[in-house]
């Protein structure tokens, strides 16, 4: 496969700051990846290097396997970029900012820009001063999705949309996909991620923690599992595989490791099983396991699960 | 009667919460409010102490006031009663020379005060916070017009009392001169409050406004050059027609100016409960829904964008070399008038003092317009700082689009400055001199002065491009040439440190030769400092917010 964007041992410091601490991306031609981290862990701060903005001190930091600070504007005209907060000219109508943003890609599809328009409901004529956040965002979204590239930077672009208005990007964004082109979608919105991403990487201050498909992920982590059984069941605690095990008369609940589910069940049927649900672990919950420390310092008891 | 209590209750309720809304815009605007009253008062005190000294006898008086009475220098300053009174009067030169310009720095104090606590507080949705509150409609407007009035009254006192020593008053001519003061604040107060009402953003509010003041001193000048009835059109004549100082000084004309600013309030009151918050009584014009097709690029977004700069310098500029120009044809008159240090600086080794004065005001107007140059350079940093240079700097621009095209912008805007000044100072000072060979003499002068207006505007953008966090180190450059420009020989500066100054170099045409060695090293030191900029620009971070 091809690797559409690849970083190797990325340092970013900003004086005494390390914002970007060997950070090791990789995203493949035609994939749709996530990018999760929370405010400050680095997101942006990898985008904007990506975009030659910023330029590395240390590592490698490759865009269809050319520099992107050398090589920024010729890079360019491959890519579109939506910031997490877009700010405009206030004198100019977001109509033109849309033109003025896709001619300086070549070019703009008119047919294909009137459609966005409509889709995302936005007024072209209106000036910059007088759009809300979220029309701000419709602006650049819509100059991004109208563009003819192979590559969508999209840093946080759904801040400020409305639910419905969210459900229009997320279509725009599976037909960029279909369309053959590849996105990196930075966000913590987790069902976004979950809805639109086949890969996604978590990044905790400034390095990638885990990187892989949503299945990985899953594999390497727990369900939770809670059933009503006809008999009690013995020796499930002493299971390496079970944590957090709660046994309330016949009720039990309790997180199983995936390469535990066989046994775990295996033990329930021999009780008697009258009722199971299992859930696999949502994005939310990977993603939660990772921030164990911090959420433990805001005073959020457990990131497993709560 | 019930009616009556209802409706006056209705009223009253209208203005809940006026008095918790005015001690928190006091103290939220006392750091804008004690800027501009200690430099409008300071300076008029600075002033009145030293025009005494500049002009201490009746016959240096009366000897300037014949180079004033001219249309174009009446235009400037005021009537032409004052200037019948120059030689009874040290303080009725002193208001003719001052009260057109303080009037107008008080008219744009006021516009930008009832603005900023009114509309754009809206905008910013920080008054939101407050309407939630149990707060009238009108109480957000009744506290803003209250703090207004405040500093009215406060600028009239420190007016009246920083003009207290001047000699030659009438009976209170201090109190008036004050009080003329606080009458321009009242109805530009009122002008603001009610062009808050009918625009639909804090800019066009000021905007409309600002057109007031424009128009004021139009008619203003216009009528004081033609001694005719257009200054009575003006806010700020009717304080100039209080002839303050003069044997004819008069009070009434000040009650005219009050009466307009009751009628400009009752109208703000009348309106702000006409709108809806956030709105203006002017629906916000739709724009263009497509961009023209000349917007294609990084460096036609840029030209667009410091267009307003760009009209404000050549305006300014093409008003100043007028400003020179018309004093020419009295400059020897002048010359008697001018004190030790303004000699010296005239002093450029020329043949006449036409020469002299000419080869200054050239240089003075590449320093003035170079001033606009970097007013450009500092709409990049603004652009940066502010994030919306990102959407460009992502799309397929390099460096040298932007934020390199802030410098072609700023170059094309401080040339354009400076030549609109040397043509004006061509136009005025042929008129005034009554000889048209001078307009080619002045021109050219201001025009020689162009590779050093290109090395300072060059310098602030490298400076931009290199150190963005630096911004004060362009206007310290500038301030240093302007210091070596006026006060070299007086502060007997070395000459390492003027030669820092790429003005120091250029001849001082027509007073000398025209030296076009100096004017193509200075040329080449500012295509030096546009290459340093560029490098920097290709070689620094940008930080977007």
């Amino acid at each position: 496969m091809n690797a559409v964007i690849r970083t190797e041992g990325l340092v970013k410091r900003f004086g005494h700051v390390t914002a970007l601490d060997r950070l090791d991306l990789e995203v493949s031609q035609g994939e749709t990846h996530g990018f999760l981290g929370p405010n400050g862990a680095g997101k942006s701060t990898t985008i904007r290097v990506l975009l030659g903005m910023l330029r590395s001190d240390e590592g490698r930091a490759e865009l269809f396997g050319a520099d992107p600070w050398k090589d920024a504007a010729t890079l360019h005209k491959r890519l579109a970029y939506v910031p997490g907060d877009v700010a405009l000219w206030p004198g100019l109508t977001g109509g033109e900012t849309i033109d003025l943003l896709g001619r300086l890609r070549g070019g703009i599809d008119k047919a294909k820009r009137d459609e966005l328009l409509e889709r995302f409901d936005l007024d072209p004529r209106k000036k910059g001063r007088s759009y809300s956040k979220g029309n701000r965002q419709k602006v650049a979204l819509v100059a991004a999705f109208a563009a003819d590239v192979d590559l969508l930077l999209l840093d946080e672009p759904t801040s400020g949309l409305d639910p419905l208005m969210g459900a229009v990007f997320n279509e725009c964004v599976k037909e960029a996909s279909a369309a053959g082109r590849t996105v990196l979608l930075s966000s913590h919105i987790m069902s976004e991620v979950e809805a639109l991403c086949e890969r996604v990487s978590i990044i905790r201050k400034g390095v990638i923690v885990e990187t892989g498909t949503l299945a990985e992920m899953r594999h390497f982590s727990r369900s939770r599992l809670r059933a009503t059984l006809k008999s009690p069941v013995r020796g499930l605690g002493d299971n390496e595989g079970v944590h957090d095990l709660k046994t309330d008369g016949l009720d039990i609940e309790c997180s199983v490791d995936t390469a535990a589910l066989d046994d775990v069940l295996a033990q329930l049927a021999v009780a008697g099983v009258a009722g199971l649900t299992c859930e696999p672990p949502s994005l939310e919950a990977i993603f939660l396991r990772f921030y164990g420390d911090e959420l433990a310092a805001s005073g959020v008891p457990n990131g497993e699960q709560s | 009667m019930t009616t009556a209590m209802a409706e006056l209750e209705d009223g009253l309720g209208t203005l809940a919460g006026t008095g918790n809304l005015l001690r928190f815009q006091l103290r939220r605007s006392r750091l804008y409010l004690f800027g501009w009253l200690a430099g409008l008062a300071g300076g008029t005190w600075v002033t009145a102490l030293s025009f005494p000294d500049l002009y201490p006898d009746a016959a240096g008086r009366e000897a300037y006031a014949v180079t004033v009475n001219t249309p174009a220098m009446r235009s400037m300053t005021g009537p032409v009663e004052y200037i019948e009174a120059y030689g009874a009067s040290t303080g009725a030169m002193f208001a003719h020379q001052m009260i057109l310009w303080t009037g107008a720095l008080t008219a744009v104090m006021f516009i930008l005060l009832m603005v900023r606590l009114t509309r754009a507080d809206e905008e910013t949705s920080r008054s939101e916070v407050f309407r939630s509150n149990p707060i009238g409609r009108r109480a957000d407007l009744a506290a803003a017009l209250l703090l207004a009035g405040i500093a009215a009254v406060a600028l009239g006192a420190l007016m009246a009392l920083s003009v207290a020593a001047l000699p030659g008053g009438q009976g209170g001519s201090a109190i008036l001169f004050g009080l003329a003061h606080t009458a321009i604040a009242a109805v530009f107060a009122g002008v603001a409050a009610v062009t808050a009402q009918l625009a639909s953003f804090a800019s066009s509010a000021n905007g409309l406004a600002f057109a007031v003041l424009g128009w004021s001193a139009f008619t203003a000048g216009i009528g004081s050059a033609q001694e005719n009835w257009a200054v009575w059109l003006s806010p700020i004549g009717w304080s100039q027609l209080t002839f303050v100082y003069t044997p004819e000084q008069r009070w009434w004309p000040v009650v005219l100016s009050g009466a307009v600013a009751v009628v400009a309030v009752w109208l703000a009151f009348a309106l702000v409960t006409h709108r809806d918050f956030g709105q203006g009584m002017m629906a916000a014009r739709q724009g263009r829904p497509e961009a023209k097709a000349g917007l294609d690029s990084a460096t036609a977004l840029t030209f667009r964008l410091v267009k307003g700069m760009f009209w404000a310098g050549v305006i300014t500029m093409l008003l100043l070399g007028a400003a020179y120009g018309s004093v020419l044809g009295g400059a020897d008159d002048m010359l008697e008038g001018l004190s030790e240090t303004e000699r010296a600086v005239l002093n450029r080794g020329g043949a006449s003092i036409e020469e002299n004065i000419t080869a200054t005001f050239a240089a003075l107007n590449g320093l003035f317009a170079s001033l606009f140059g970097l007013l450009v350079v500092g709409r990049a940093r603004k652009e940066e700082i502010q994030g919306r240079g990102e959407l460009i700097a992502a799309a397929a621009v390099s460096r040298s689009g932007w934020p390199g095209s802030y410098l072609p912008a700023a170059l094309w805007t401080s040339t354009a400055a400076a030549a609109a000044a040397g043509l004006f100072l061509g136009l005025a000072g042929s008129s005034s001199l009554n000889d048209w060979s001078y307009f080619g003499t002045g021109l050219w002068a201001s025009l020689l002065q162009l590779p050093a207006v290109w090395a300072l505007t060059a310098f602030g953008f490298a400076a931009f491009a290199w150190l963005p966090r630096l911004g004060w180190l362009r206007w310290l450059a500038w301030v240093w040439l302007f210091v070596v420009l006026y006060f070299a020989d007086l502060l007997n500066l070395p000459e390492w440190a003027q030669a820092v100054s790429p003005f120091h170099h250029l001849a001082a045409y027509p007073a000398a030769d025209v030296d076009w060695r100096a004017a193509l090293l200075v040329t080449l030191a500012a295509a030096a400092l546009a290459a340093a900029g560029y490098a920097g620009a290709k070689r620094r971070d940008l930080n977007f917010s």
